[in-house]
């Protein structure tokens, strides 16, 4: 039995209605997930339907169509927001608004509006089936748990960056020297700095933990030339050259 | 039809061949009606089918932990996961006497499980190289919030900027960073392009059992699993195309205003896939042309002035709309797509003709698990068993119904009278199998091959299923013929999964090999790029650097050094020619990255900076670090594998 109500259309409004009151005055991720996203998919979509009065046979066609009619309404929106300059959080949940709004009152002025299609009987589910779905879930939530902490706890590469830069904060006076390890021991280093070539700042015993970061600022004389500043990292433990990094002062 | 012998018969065994081929691959409906009797979905089993699809879900998360590893027994996890994944469902579906409810939510399960087996790849970012392009995309319309903004790596993105206005505003109400954002996009995708393939094919077919064997046989399209669930306009695009063409068929029936209302949702449709993605919008307004062509063909029908004007004025809107956004945009699709057909023609043909084989395929397609191309074989086999055994079914489906018997309906069709010009239109359309299996066989038309496949699969599922269900299996199948058809659906699936990608465990590090080249080491020095040396520097690398610089580095990301020099020319030698150095000192590149794991393998794809630049041999360590002693070039990054230069001394020599 087909459903010849039209308390979806008004429904639809005020679902539109919370969605900007949610961008507007929150900040949760839950509550503007549950109210923006259908906005997105599926309830301007449905007013649209409604709208243009597409009769639908079934339950599945109209939430397929209704999903279509919503992804147009948002491609539309982009176009007609950027038109405005106002790709914005607030301009969204007003353009689906708007939408929603302005079809609804359409198909609510129609006498030919269709009647909606009847929802599918609920299959019987039992004990025992309702508990296999709710594995299910767990199971395969639990999976992609899994699979999230594996991506970020495998690392194949173990590696120490070291880096020497003009100046990071964008003073011409300075140079910056840095090193960073993704190593999974710490590590122990010997620095060496050298400007054009003469013995400029010497780290000794520098010990980088895994994760860590070690960086300086360096004062440098600046002059008329450019200089060039090279620095060496060396491991005490072998007295080998590790990496070596340089780069040009900025000059006057 | 039962032959009677007697004694004193003679048989003529070329008499008795073509009855046997005509049988087999004739026009004849078995058991006419396709479907049983209506019936409750069955819960039991789709609780178990769930629970199964978890359990196999588990195994192939399972399998890319070990794959990470490089542990022997990651291939057994994964396949064995994908095996369970697909099988169990897929007999389920294919059976004769289930439900149409229950038949729809095992495919939406299915092809959930499979997106959800293409995101625990990468459970935590885009991974693939089209994916990193519109995601460069969307991160620069959330900052800049602004349309149509440059986009070195894909010059023609920006045109059609769907996919990335729809999932920012998802970003925008929800407040979802910009991967989950997408993925939710995507998976909301996935279950409105299964729900439109059926519906589309349930109203030309009027079989819900024929259009749920249909979707399945889609699955086995090797873009089905990877491609079309990518984070890249043809996700979105394929999904648009479909739904026109389920609202287009569901309208068939329908007279003035009902009609007029459908034509207004399928030009929302048009409207929206002609700024979403050109080839999908090409398919489209080719599907209507051809079918307002046999509209116009046909000679039979009581509504035929009707499905003609609107057949006609339906192909006028798909081909229309995304001609005039082309014009609109200036888009230079000629330029875009042009080199790639043409050279995929080429070689196809000089193939075919015995012609030399150009340079461009000599590095051979990449290695491949034997058993990977062996199951896609044999889903290519299955496929054509199916087309053979099918295309004259799905003609005939199309005959008026009083012409079911023999050859007559086919005579019907030749003489231009048939009930449905989509049967007929999809039944032509499936022969589009072997020519894109063709093209795949060429390095330079695999391109061409690989997206010709999502178009024509839709064809093909028809075709095949119609076969399976008409001849392989009928109305009440028993023994093999109810076991062996779900057995081979099942098989052309896993061709899918199998024939989808290279590797599809998740591996150590692969040498220019796209995904299997992104891992943590470089992520994270494209991210120290962005905090150390700030955002929008120009930089250039190679392929997979250059990706991971402006997306997670948010920077300046450059093909070519300067206008006609791409960067390649730079790296590829073991000293800086006189034309390459004036042309990096003339050019506004700020960085240059070099990864010296480059030198340790040939490039897995072929290439190390552009497809079309395609190199057999590993670069060498002096190629790349040949910027050591050049005067104006400093070394100001090392990791040991990753070095960056600073080049900007060279622009103040000048």
């Amino acid at each position: 039995m087909r459903i010849c109500s039209k308390l979806d259309l008004l429904a639809a409004c005020l679902w539109a209605g919370a969605a900007v009151a949610a961008v507007a005055v929150s900040d949760s991720l839950l509550i503007r997930t549950a109210l923006g996203a259908p906005m997105v998919f599926l309830v301007s979509g449905h007013t649209v339907l409604r709208a243009i009065g597409v009769r639908t046979g079934s339950a599945l066609q109209h939430f397929v169509y209704a999903v279509g009619a919503s992804l147009a309404a948002g491609i539309a929106g982009g176009f007609a927001l950027n038109a405005a300059g106002s790709l914005t959080p607030l301009g969204w949940a007003l353009w689906f608004w708007a939408v929603t709004a302005a079809a609804a009152l359409v198909a609510a002025g129609r006498r030919d509006t269709p009647d909606l299609p009847a929802w599918p009987a609920p299959a019987r589910v039992r004990l025992w089936q309702g508990a296999a779905f709710m594995l299910a879930l767990l199971v395969a939530t639990g999976a992609y748990a899994l699979a999230v902490r594996d991506e970020a706890a495998y690392r194949e590469f173990k590696y120490t960056a070291f880096w020497l830069l003009p100046s990071a904060s964008g003073e011409s006076g300075r140079i910056t020297v840095g090193i960073r390890s993704a190593e999974t021991q710490p590590q122990l280093f010997d620095l060496e700095i050298t400007l054009d070539g003469q013995p400029f700042a010497i780290f000794r015993s520098l010990t980088i933990a895994p994760g860590e970061t070690w960086a300086r600022e360096i004062p440098v004389p600046v002059l008329a030339t450019p200089q060039k500043a090279d620095a060496r990292l060396y491991r005490p433990e072998d007295n080998r050259l590790y990496r070596s990094v340089s780069t040009l002062v900025p000059h006057i | 039809m039962p032959a009677h012998f007697t004694a004193g018969t003679r048989i003529n065994p070329l008499r008795a061949g073509i009855r046997f081929v005509s049988a087999v691959i004739g026009p004849d409906l078995r058991d006419g009606g396709a479907d049983a009797p209506s019936q409750r979905a069955n819960s039991g089993w789709i609780a178990v089918l769930c629970l199964t699809i978890a359990t196999a879900l588990l195994l192939v998360v399972a399998g890319h932990a070990a794959g990470r590893r490089g542990y022997d027994v990651a291939p057994l996890l994964f396949w064995s996961g994908v095996v369970l994944l697909v099988v169990p469902t897929s007999l389920r579906i294919t059976w004769p006497m289930v439900a149409r409810g229950e038949r729809l939510f095992l495919l939406f399960l299915l092809a959930e499980a499979l997106f959800y087996y293409k995101t625990v790849y990468s459970p935590t970012s885009f991974i693939n190289h089209d994916e990193f392009l519109h995601w460069i995309a969307a991160d620069d319309l959330m900052t800049a919030r602004r349309l149509f903004l440059s986009n070195p790596l894909f010059p023609i993105g920006p045109t059609y900027p769907a996919l990335e206005i729809l999932t920012t505003a998802i970003v925008n109400l929800t407040g979802l960073p910009l991967f989950a954002a997408g993925t939710l996009l995507l998976a909301v995708l996935r279950g409105t392009f299964i729900g439109a393939l059926f519906l589309f094919f349930e109203s030309i077919t009027g079989s819900p059992r024929i259009s749920a064997i249909a979707c399945l046989a889609y699955m086995g399209c090797s873009t089905f699993v990877l491609f079309e669930s990518m984070f890249s306009y043809e996700s979105l695009g394929i999904v648009l195309c479909v739904l026109a063409f389920a609202v287009e068929a569901a309208s068939k029936d329908l007279v003035g205003r009902p009609r007029l209302k459908a034509l207004g949702l399928i030009a929302l449709l048009l409207a929206s896939l002609a700024v979403t993605h050109h080839l999908s919008a090409t398919f489209t307004a080719t599907y209507f042309g051809a079918l307002a062509a046999l509209e116009a063909l046909r000679r039979q029908g009581p509504l035929r002035i009707g499905a003609r004007t609107a057949a006609g004025f339906t192909a006028l809107l798909a081909i229309a709309l995304p001609s005039l956004w082309v014009q609109a945009r200036g888009i230079p699709l000629t330029g875009y797509l042009g080199p790639m057909v043409e050279s995929g023609f080429d070689t196809l043909l000089g193939k075919i003709l015995g012609a030399p084989t150009p340079r461009s395929e000599y590095p051979g397609a990449p290695d491949k698990a034997l058993y990977m191309r062996l199951t896609t074989l044999l889903a290519i086999l299955l496929l054509a068993l199916g087309l053979a055994t099918g295309f004259f079914r799905s003609l005939a489906m199309a005959a008026p119904s009083g012409a079911r018997s023999g050859w007559r309906p086919i005579r019907d069709i030749l003489k231009r009278r048939w009930r449905d010009s989509r049967l007929v239109l999809l039944a032509l359309l499936a022969f589009g199998l072997p020519v894109s299996v063709a093209f795949r066989l060429t390095i330079a038309g695999w391109e061409i091959g690989n997206r010709m496949g999502t178009f024509v699969f839709i064809a093909v599922g028809l075709v095949v299923a119609v076969s399976i269900v008409h001849f392989w299996q009928g109305r009440t199948p028993r023994g093999w013929r109810r076991i062996a058809p779900a057995v081979a659906l099942a098989v052309i699936v896993l061709g899918g999964v199998a024939s989808s990608t290279i590797n599809p465990i998740h591996g150590r590090y692969r040498v220019a090999a796209d995904q299997a080249s992104i891992e943590p080491m470089g992520i994270e020095t494209a991210r120290w790029a962005k905090e150390w040396l700030g955002a929008g520097n120009r930089f250039t690398s190679d392929r997979i650097n250059r990706l991971l610089l402006a997306s997670y580095g948010r920077q300046d990301v450059r093909v070519r050094i300067i206008e006609g020099v791409y960067s390649a020319r730079i790296f590829e030698a073991e000293t800086l020619g006189p034309d390459e150095f004036w042309a990096l000192a003339r050019s506004d590149i700020d960085f240059l990255m070099i990864d010296l794991r480059l030198t340790t393998a040939p490039p897995v794809l072929g290439f190390y900076f552009e497809p079309w630049q395609r190199q057999g041999t590993p670069l060498s360590g002096a190629e790349l670090l040949k910027f050591n002693d050049i005067k104006g070039v400093t070394r100001i990054y090392d990791n040991g594998w990753i070095v960056i230069y600073d080049v900007r001394g060279l622009h103040e020599n000048l």
